[in-house]
């Protein structure tokens, strides 16, 4: 009976063990989010450990493993059992065997436990010997080639400085050291710029609820949580477009709080930090982006959206000084790239940090869609609505939907949307 | 008064004369089917109860888990909106761990716990009927916010003002089952009718309601356990004699009584957050989100302990019995048993490593939880020498225990995987971390669930369930929960995080997530099988002997299905596997000369258990019904209150009861037996 049993189980379970390692391909193991392909040091650190418990539990596994199924069949019950005597005994167990298994387990512990008290330490906060050549004096110029300051003289000692600020359902990120803050009205939504191969501090910050921040390829997660100063810090050693994700629940659209993470040669850097203090160029006058910014201003985007240069009354929403050089869109859920182009790069560079350029048509489809169907899953028609974000507070006068404050929903015509995502299509 | 009459001894307690209390009331003891169930303070017919329940909500949290997995099948999927999955992912880790696992637990405490230490009942028989009614009230309040959600959806509510005036309309809870602060909580100031603003609607209030009452009747049924197992051993039933299951049936109600505290006070916390502005978890008031954490994982650890003991005191059970042999290193799994318990209290902060609890702490809570291996180590090594050497017998509570130990060990793999903090990082909100604990939870707590409904379903009901589709089933389970969870490993460690309702194509987790679907549908058709083949057993199945496995501890010495006194005589124990012994060892088991022809005494049933509880559903539905605005709730709140008083006040006046039964004149075939004994004790 069980031999046979036996039999149909592993006739069954074979083909699906064999069906498993067939998955374990490169191109699994390297995909977007992957923890499995590191590259930067914490994320390496953090995938050593990994490795250390993967190799641990393997061999316990089989050695466990093997036991179980060893002692399952060894000592199954045979024909003519039944008329042998019970064994009757009291089961004292060998104590021998148990001190032995015991201190056998606490060595195997040890074994994770010490590359586990040094990666803590190593993770927390930017290690000593990443600081001579992390410290901004030593890879970007203080005074630049324009002769203009690239950063106070006080902080030459320091590493790169990112305040990442989260918010219901995108995070916000600003330099301090480099002017690029909410006081100075220039900051970064949604996509992370940070110089190859040098250590970044991340101090993490929340508006509303609690969130976390994680770009696995180059760093575990953090939270970020209200009223409280959460630290991490971070270095990515390829150039590239990473990939990242709110990983604590944070409400309706959870799920589309995505971020980007853009690491540029040092060199490079110093160029895209002076082109977000740009202002945005005026639309030409009668142009259909002319026409897209009047109603910018009469229906209120204004209010919570900063346009460098043009729009200075509002921060509660993204800044869009440069929202048209942005690869994403709506808390980089929509993306503003030729998906099809884009997976041939991946697979051609094998490598999912290779990113195509921004396609015109794609983010402007992109504005109108997320533009014209924001709003809210419970709306003042007390009705679910398909949003591209559901939840999110676009189109509300009021900042926070307080209670009893009366809120009401902005409507556009097909014709508005168009002018207005013409106008926003100016804003590289 | 008609107290003597109902203390003569009655074959059949139909024929008892009525009995009236000083204030005119009737003990209900003379009632038949349905009122009896209503009425009942049997610990036997409690214990069904809790399983019957608990089976109903293991098949509502099923059907969540499916819709679940329907939404994630594939990419970018529509078949839920955000905030539905949301409320079902809620829904769904709520109902396994509080209306599923906890309250099969129980089930298996109420009925074996007094068999297996001798007893005719527990501790409190109405404190225990008490438990089930309350049970069952904070589990209607739960789902009935559904109703309430179906109902807006279906635009039932749109004409009424205090629907207008309803900010968030989300009526089912959809902040996880930790429901984190601030998300649950209130942020901003509070006005003056101490009304801050929320992030979420009545779901979270339903929630918070529910659970307080769920917590009630765990706390109630634990000091009753205690009680009983402290107390109502029967003669030589020392505690280093007590069947394992009875042991963890102990260590458990300990932890609830010890954790649950903790998520009363987090939860009134909450509520006073939520309905009266206090700052608790308000971080723009100078409240601290991250106490609420700490609060819910020092219950929160513990619970998976609580949840996970009662199922390894099972497997403590059924690996002897087919075995053959007597448990390996009985003390040493007490103790393990006893330690996991202990340390479960000193690892909480392992759940929040990434709150940026600071390097010292979490070096300790990472060191704290790789210790917690050891025991529970200890435990597989020791059932790994309980078959070692055995004659193991395949029957199907064997093979799920057989199960078990292989899905219970993966997910403890999984575990220690975690306690390497800085690789924890990684893993936490993944589903790295869902594959973990449906490992722990379910290869390890339903498999073991299931293996003890097989084992002890023959004496529940005094029939056997049909062997070939327990195993079909059984293979359904295995399979399809390794083909649902065993990708999640991967999903995780490629970045998929939990609680999110869909995803691109392109981040390379279409595949698996569409393998994992097909397992989650084979697993829940399997579980479905299982509890098929288990009622239509209950009530049709084939009879069979009072002791089909060779059992070894006392129930099996009773007959089946068991008399409503359990014990006729009481048993004398002389030494572990009392029944075993007493077949084939030279330990003969013996019984007090006690019941025979004055009979023996049974608690009389009671309605005021079943009223207190009601006043708890009316008190559950009440405060968000308050929350929502709706006209006159608050004067809900208030009867609900007065409804449970009333029934407490009431159990309290309605005098002690008790009957006497007759037992069958020479149960043990042996009157002379027990006087022998009786002297040689």
């Amino acid at each position: 009976m069980f031999s046979r049993l036996f039999q149909r189980v592993a006739l069954f379970v074979a083909p699906f063990c064999l069906f498993l390692l067939s998955g374990c391909s490169k191109e699994e193991l390297t995909v977007r989010q992957s923890t499995l392909d590191p590259k930067g040091p914490v994320a390496q650190m953090q995938y050593d450990v990994f490795m250390d418990t993967v190799w641990l539990v393997v061999v316990l596994f089989v050695l466990v493993g093997g036991l179980l199924v060893y002692a399952v069949i060894k000592f199954r019950a045979r024909p003519g059992d039944e008329n042998k005597p019970a064994i009757v005994e009291e089961g004292h167990g060998n104590p021998l065997i148990e001190i032995g298994l015991i201190t056998a387990s606490i060595g195997a512990l040890v074994f994770i436990a010490i590359p586990t008290l040094s990666a803590i330490w190593y993770t927390h906060d930017v290690p000593d010997e990443a600081v001579p050549t992390s410290k901004l004096s030593a890879w970007y110029p203080r005074v630049g080639a324009d002769g203009k300051e690239n950063y106070p003289k006080s902080v030459e000692e320091e590493v790169l400085i990112v305040d990442v600020i989260g918010k219901q359902w995108w995070f916000r990120f600003e330099y301090p050291q480099l002017g690029l803050t909410s006081d100075a009205k220039h900051t970064v939504p949604n996509e992370l710029v940070i110089p190859r191969g040098k250590a970044v501090r991340i101090n993490l910050r929340s508006e509303d609820v609690i969130h976390s921040f994680w770009i696995p390829k180059i760093a575990g997660k953090v939270d970020l949580m209200p009223g409280r100063k959460n630290i991490m810090w971070i270095q990515a050693d390829q150039v590239g477009h990473y990939y990242g994700q709110c990983a604590e629940f944070c409400g309706d659209s959870h799920a589309y709080m995505l971020f980007r993470v853009e690491v540029v040669e040092p060199a490079a850097f110093d160029a895209w930090v002076k082109a977000q203090k740009a202002p945005a160029p005026e639309p030409t006058p009668g142009s259909k982006a002319a026409k897209g910014k009047e109603i910018f201003a009469a229906k209120t985007c204004a209010m919570c959206h900063n346009v460098g240069g043009q729009f200075g009354a509002g921060m509660f929403g993204p800044d869009l000084t440069h929202v048209a050089s942005r690869k994403s869109l709506a808390g980089a859920w929509l993306d503003n790239r030729d998906p099809v182009a884009q997976r041939a790069l991946e697979k051609k560079e094998q490598n999912t940090e290779a990113s195509v350029a921004v396609d015109p048509a794609i983010l402007k489809a992109n504005l109108i869609k997320w533009i014209g169907s924001s709003g809210t899953s419970h709306g003042a028609d007390g009705k679910l609505s398909k949003d591209v974000k559901p939840g999110n507070r676009m189109h509300y006068y009021a900042m926070f939907n307080v209670v009893g404050l009366n809120i009401s929903k902005q409507q556009f015509t097909a014709e508005e949307l168009d002018y207005l995502a013409e106008y926003l299509l100016t804003l590289k | 008064m008609s107290h003597d009459s109902h203390h003569a001894p009655v074959a059949d307690k139909m024929e008892l004369a009525p009995e009236r209390s000083d204030l005119g009331l009737f003990r209900p003891d003379r009632t038949r089917g349905f009122f009896d169930w209503l009425t009942t303070v049997d610990h036997k017919k409690i214990g069904i109860m809790y399983g019957a329940f608990a089976m109903l909500f293991f098949l509502v949290g099923g059907v969540e888990a499916l819709a679940i997995r329907t939404q994630l099948a594939r990419p970018d999927n529509d078949f839920v909106t955000a905030r539905m999955y949301n409320q079902l992912f809620t829904m769904h880790g709520t109902t396994m761990i509080f209306l599923g696992v906890m309250p099969l637990s129980a089930a298996f405490f109420n009925f074996l716990v007094p068999l297996q230490i001798g007893a005719r009942d527990v501790a409190f028989p109405r404190l225990n009927a008490f438990s089930l009614w309350t049970f069952v009230a904070g589990a209607m309040v739960l789902n009935g916010s559904w109703l309430f959600e179906f109902a807006h959806l279906a635009g039932w509510f749109d004409n009424f003002a205090w629907h207008k005036a309803l900010v968030y309309t989300d009526f089912v809870p959809a902040n996880g089952w930790f429901s984190y602060a601030p998300l649950s909580g209130t942020f901003g100031q509070a006005n003056a009718a101490l009304q801050a603003p929320r992030f979420t609607g009545v779901g979270t209030d339903f929630w918070i309601i529910g659970i307080q009452i769920l917590g009630i009747a765990s706390l109630a049924a634990s000091f009753n356990f205690i009680c009983t197992i402290v107390n109502m051993r029967a003669k030589g039933m020392t505690m280093m004699r007590l069947p394992v299951f009875t042991w963890m049936a102990l260590v458990t109600s300990i932890l609830i009584i010890l954790a649950f505290p903790a998520i009363t006070v987090a939860l009134i916390e909450l509520m006073f957050d939520r309905q009266f502005g206090a700052n608790f978890f308000n971080p723009s008031a100078g409240g601290q989100p991250v106490l609420w954490q700490h609060l819910f994982w020092i219950f929160g650890h513990p619970e998976v302990y609580i949840l996970v003991l009662p199922a390894m005191g099972i497997i403590s059970e059924i690996l002897p019995t087919f075995s053959g042999k007597a448990l390996f290193g009985y003390p040493i799994i007490v103790f393990s048993g006893a330690v996991i318990g202990f340390l479960g209290f000193a690892v909480w902060s392992h759940h929040m490593f990434t709150t940026g609890l600071g390097p010292i702490p979490t070096a300790a809570f990472a060191l704290l939880t790789m210790a917690i291996a050891v025991p529970t180590g200890v435990k597989i090594f020791n059932w790994l020498g309980t078959i070692w050497g055995g004659r193991i017998r395949f029957t199907p509570p064997m093979v799920l225990a057989l199960g078990f130990i292989w899905m219970f060990m993966c997910g403890g793999f999984s575990g220690v995987m975690h306690s390497a903090a800085p690789a924890d990082a990684q893993q936490q909100d993944s589903y790295f971390v869902i594959a973990h604990f449906h490992y722990v939870l379910l290869g390890g707590v339903l498999l073991g669930l299931m293996a003890g409904l097989y084992f002890w379903f023959p004496k529940i009901f005094g029939r056997m369930p049909n062997a070939g589709i327990a195993y079909l089933a059984t293979g359904m389970v295995i399979l399809g929960f390794n083909l649902a969870f065993g990708p999640m490993h991967y999903l995780g460690l490629a970045g998929q995080p939990r609680r999110t309702h869909t995803y691109h194509a392109g981040n390379g987790w279409e595949t698996w997530n569409y393998v994992a679907t097909i397992g989650a549908f084979i697993l829940g058709l399997g579980v479905f099988l299982a509890f098929v083949n288990l009622v239509y057993t209950a009530f049709k199945g084939v009879k069979c002997a009072s002791d089909p496995w060779n059992g070894r501890t006392l129930e099996w010495s009773l007959p089946s299905p068991v008399p409503e006194y359990n014990f006729a005589r009481s048993p004398i124990i002389a030494t572990r596997d009392a029944f075993f012994e007493h077949k084939h060892g030279v330990h003969k088991l013996a019984y007090e000369n006690d019941g025979g022809e004055a009979g023996v005494h049974m608690p009389s049933q009671s309605w005021f258990p079943l009223l207190a509880g009601t006043g708890f559903l009316i008190i559950g539905f009440g405060m968000p019904m308050m929350a929502m605005g709706m006209p006159h709730a608050g004067w809900m709140v208030v009867s609900g209150l007065g409804v449970m008083f009333l029934g407490i006040w009431l159990w309290a006046l309605e005098g002690p009861g008790g009957y006497m039964l007759k037992t069958p004149d020479d149960p043990h075939g042996a009157a002379a037996q027990a006087k022998a004994a009786a002297s040689a004790y």
